[in-house]
């Protein structure tokens, strides 16, 4: 009996784009409209802060009370009312967005995060957020909170550490946007192999690469010379829906180790997607994954569908 | 699950450790068992305050059941163990924090403070350093920064060239709070509750005491020698980038003048606040830092100045229960001899390097409290090393005294102080910042401390 395709039900899709600063988020934010407005999704903005040690916390609390008396404002909604002023910038068409007017006095406080209201948001789909914590635990939480599909996080110094906690415990698909250069002409490439992710892969990238116009690339790696049943399934599985879509795409097959083949191809002008790994959560944690050690390996944005 | 286990991995390391201790690795002889068990517990307790991977209230809480379990006392004898004067001062001064924040008298200070400076960058950073440590050294550091925190933060708004960044000045000014409260902060007993912590350590453990004016005595001097070698040090280290703030003071000066003149609310505090220095100064002694605090606060919810749901709200009780905590096992560290056995040891190891007994004893006494601020709290420093330094063998009012001074160096993270905490938080200074600087104004409080102690403090024996 015929599988039935999965469809992506893109009107429901959520998307959660995680900014620090005005400093350094500007490409992300960019990335997160763009991939949003590809899928039609979503979009929360969460910024996550430090949270002061406990210790200190009465103080803390007391002096942001005292900052209010003087109309300063939380770093944190000075980071989310740019986001939103560079939302609009990014979507000019949009009216519902262009409506909207953050006023850091209207906030409120539910499940241990900061909500921005903001009036007349029905029609712009976009949520602002604030938290305090460590960050892939405050992503999750919020994940687990709204249900986002995926998470659009950029690159960190501390990037082993981070690669392994975000892979590992958000319950989302990921996407990591290292080094991105707007001027850079991406080509997309896909991970193929025969993991139960790969399909959710091949049509996320089909769809960005049919609403952005990126040249696809799909490669298949094996380990030993010989291709097995379920790979050489799998890349011509890939292969029919890009041609049902009409979509363009060059098929590479190489041997070696899996990760560093696609570290040494994806170079630095890919934009690469793979599925999330089926390993148990012990042994991910142990010896690692595919998605965990390209993501510590690799600097081109990398989006992990789960 | 394994989200869980990593999250939790440092409740679950100080559970282990805890563990094979007491398990697997027998007790020294020299130590009683009860002991032992002790410093089991304060090692445990140390790790999750240093990690925090539970709340701080469950820290304590923790607290409390092993010193039942193991540590050898009843629960009535644990629940005495948990208040005290410094408890009572702890939650007087988180109290009168919310009482006084609430009364806007920060404006008031503000106009103050700009009109004693002038314009020029350099008037206002002292400013702000001499106005954190005079004030810090009464009222405590926490409350002098989130009064002057605003302050600073509207002066950097307004500047001109605010666009361009401003990190130099905005550090400047952020760290002349500071590390002036930090600074001020050990001037008199209130300055903060580990001064009080110390306070009781020495009538309880060492049968001594020494009044409000007789630690300002030893003390003062120091504060006054550190301000000028602080603001020096601040101007170097983050040269601003403006010689004159003009525009800013001018912002500053129509923000704060449209509050009008001082209202009956703020004399009121005023007065209220004048009548605890009195108290503290000449009461302080016989009835308690704390008993007064918390005459303070009664006296602010009877005027009306605070209503207790504001204060309910304001306060971390957890803090207070964590404080409590720490403090009872420094009095467990006492009653069972775990600090005078650590006391004893470090005191060998040391001695075996350097010969002059003093000297071990003052680098034991300042090292410790310097390492553990910096990791931890200030206060939670005093309450688990003030035994051990009350037992290294010398002057208790002097060593403890140079654990207290020390405790207050914590510069070189953001988590070491309150203060500290408090500009961190404004997201204007960055975690390297604070090493950048703190190196400095720690060399420099340990040579005034050197000085205080060799030149100053012999007057008074």
């Amino acid at each position: 009996m015929k599988k039935k395709p999965t469809k992506i039900e893109t009107k429901a899709l959520k998307f959660l784009t995680a900014v620090s600063s005005v400093e350094y988020s500007k490409p992300t934010l960019k990335m997160g409209s763009l991939i949003a407005s590809v899928f039609d999704a979503s979009l929360g903005v969460v910024y996550v802060g430090e949270k002061a040690s406990e210790f200190h916390g009465s103080s803390v609390n007391l002096t942001r009370h005292n900052l209010d008396n003087w109309n300063i404002i939380h770093p944190g909604l000075e980071v989310l009312e740019w986001a939103l002023k560079e939302l609009k910038k990014l979507n000019p068409e949009n009216r519902d967005l262009a409506k909207i007017q953050f006023n850091p006095d209207h906030v409120y406080e539910e499940d241990g995060r900061v909500l921005v209201i903001l009036p007349n948001e029905d029609g712009s789909r976009v949520e602002l957020i604030l938290r305090e914590g460590e960050l892939v635990n405050e992503l999750r939480k919020e994940i687990q909170l709204e249900g986002y599909d995926l998470a659009i996080i950029g690159g960190s110094q501390n990037k082993r550490h981070l690669a392994h906690s975000l892979i590992q415990y958000l319950p989302s698909s990921i996407f990591v946007l290292q080094k991105f250069n707007p001027r850079v002409k991406y080509k997309l490439l896909l991970l193929v192999d025969d993991s139960s992710a790969t399909s959710k892969s091949v049509k996320w990238g089909a769809l960005i690469a049919e609403k952005l116009g990126w040249p696809v690339r799909t490669l298949t790696v094996s380990k030993t010379k010989r291709f097995g049943e379920g790979y050489m399934g799998a890349a011509a599985t890939a292969k029919k829906y890009f041609d049902d879509k009409g979509i363009e795409v060059e098929q590479f097959f190489l041997t070696g180790d899996p990760v560093r083949t696609f570290v040494e191809f994806a170079a630095d002008n890919h934009f690469v997607i793979m599925g999330a790994s089926t390993l148990n959560p012990v042994k991910q944690l142990l010896f690692g994954s595919k998605p965990i050690k390209t993501l510590e390996q690799t600097d081109v944005p990398i989006l992990i569908v789960r | 699950m394994i989200f869980w286990v990593q999250q939790k991995r440092w409740l679950l390391i100080a559970l282990a450790v805890g563990a094979i201790l007491y398990f697997f690795v027998p007790h020294p002889q020299s130590l009683s068992l009860e002991a032992y068990h002790i410093l089991i517990i304060m090692l445990m307790t140390l790790i999750m305050i240093l990690k925090e991977p539970i709340p701080l209230p469950a820290i304590a809480l923790q607290v409390i059941f092993w010193q039942v379990i193991i540590g050898g006392s009843t629960p009535n004898e644990v629940g005495g163990y948990f208040m005290s004067d410094a408890v009572f001062f702890m939650m007087g001064s988180l109290m009168l924090a919310v009482a006084i924040v609430s009364q806007g008298l920060d404006k008031r200070l503000a106009l103050f403070l700009v009109s004693l400076t002038g314009n020029r960058t350099w008037r206002i950073v002292a400013g702000f350093t001499l106005t954190a440590a005079l004030l810090s050294s009464v009222i405590g550091p926490h409350l002098v920064t989130a009064i002057l925190l605003p302050v600073a933060l509207t002066l950097i708004r307004f500047s001109p060239d605010r666009g361009k960044g401003l990190v130099a000045l905005s550090a400047a000014l952020l760290f002349a709070i500071a590390y002036g409260a930090n600074v001020g902060s050990i001037g008199t007993p209130s300055g903060g509750p580990r001064n009080v912590i110390m306070m009781n350590y020495w009538q309880e453990f060492a049968f001594t005491s020494l009044s409000y004016l007789g630690w300002i005595r030893r003390v003062y001097p120091m504060v006054l020698l550190e301000i000028p070698f602080s603001v020096w040090i601040i101007l170097k280290t983050f040269p601003p980038e403006q010689q004159h703030m003009d525009s800013a003071v001018r912002h500053l000066l129509v923000e704060v003048r449209r509050d009008g003149k001082i209202s009956p609310a703020q004399g009121l505090t005023l007065v209220l606040l004048a009548l605890m220095l009195l108290g503290w100064v000449f009461f302080g002694e016989q009835l308690g830092m704390g008993t007064i605090a918390l005459i303070g606060v009664f006296l602010f919810m009877v005027t009306g100045l605070v209503q207790w749901k504001e204060i309910s709200a304001g306060v971390n009780w957890g803090v207070v229960l964590l404080f409590a905590s720490t403090i009872s096992i420094g009095v467990q560290m006492k009653n069972t001899g775990a600090a005078i056995w650590l006391a004893e040891g470090s005191v060998s190891i040391l001695g075996s390097l350097l010969p002059n007994l003093d000297w071990v004893r003052a680098i034991l006494s300042v090292g410790l409290s310097v390492g553990m601020a910096n990791l931890i709290s200030p206060s939670a420093t005093v309450a688990v090393a003030g035994p051990i330094v009350l037992n290294l063998g010398g002057d208790p009012i002097l060593l403890g005294l140079a654990s207290v001074i020390a405790s207050a160096f914590g510069y070189f993270t953001a988590v070491a102080a309150p203060a500290c905490t408090i500009i961190y938080s404004s997201g204007l200074v960055k975690a390297p910042d604070f090493l950048k600087a703190g190196w400095k104004m720690a060399l420099m409080s340990i040579l005034s401390l050197t000085v205080i102690a060799l030149f100053w403090w012999p007057l008074f024996s």
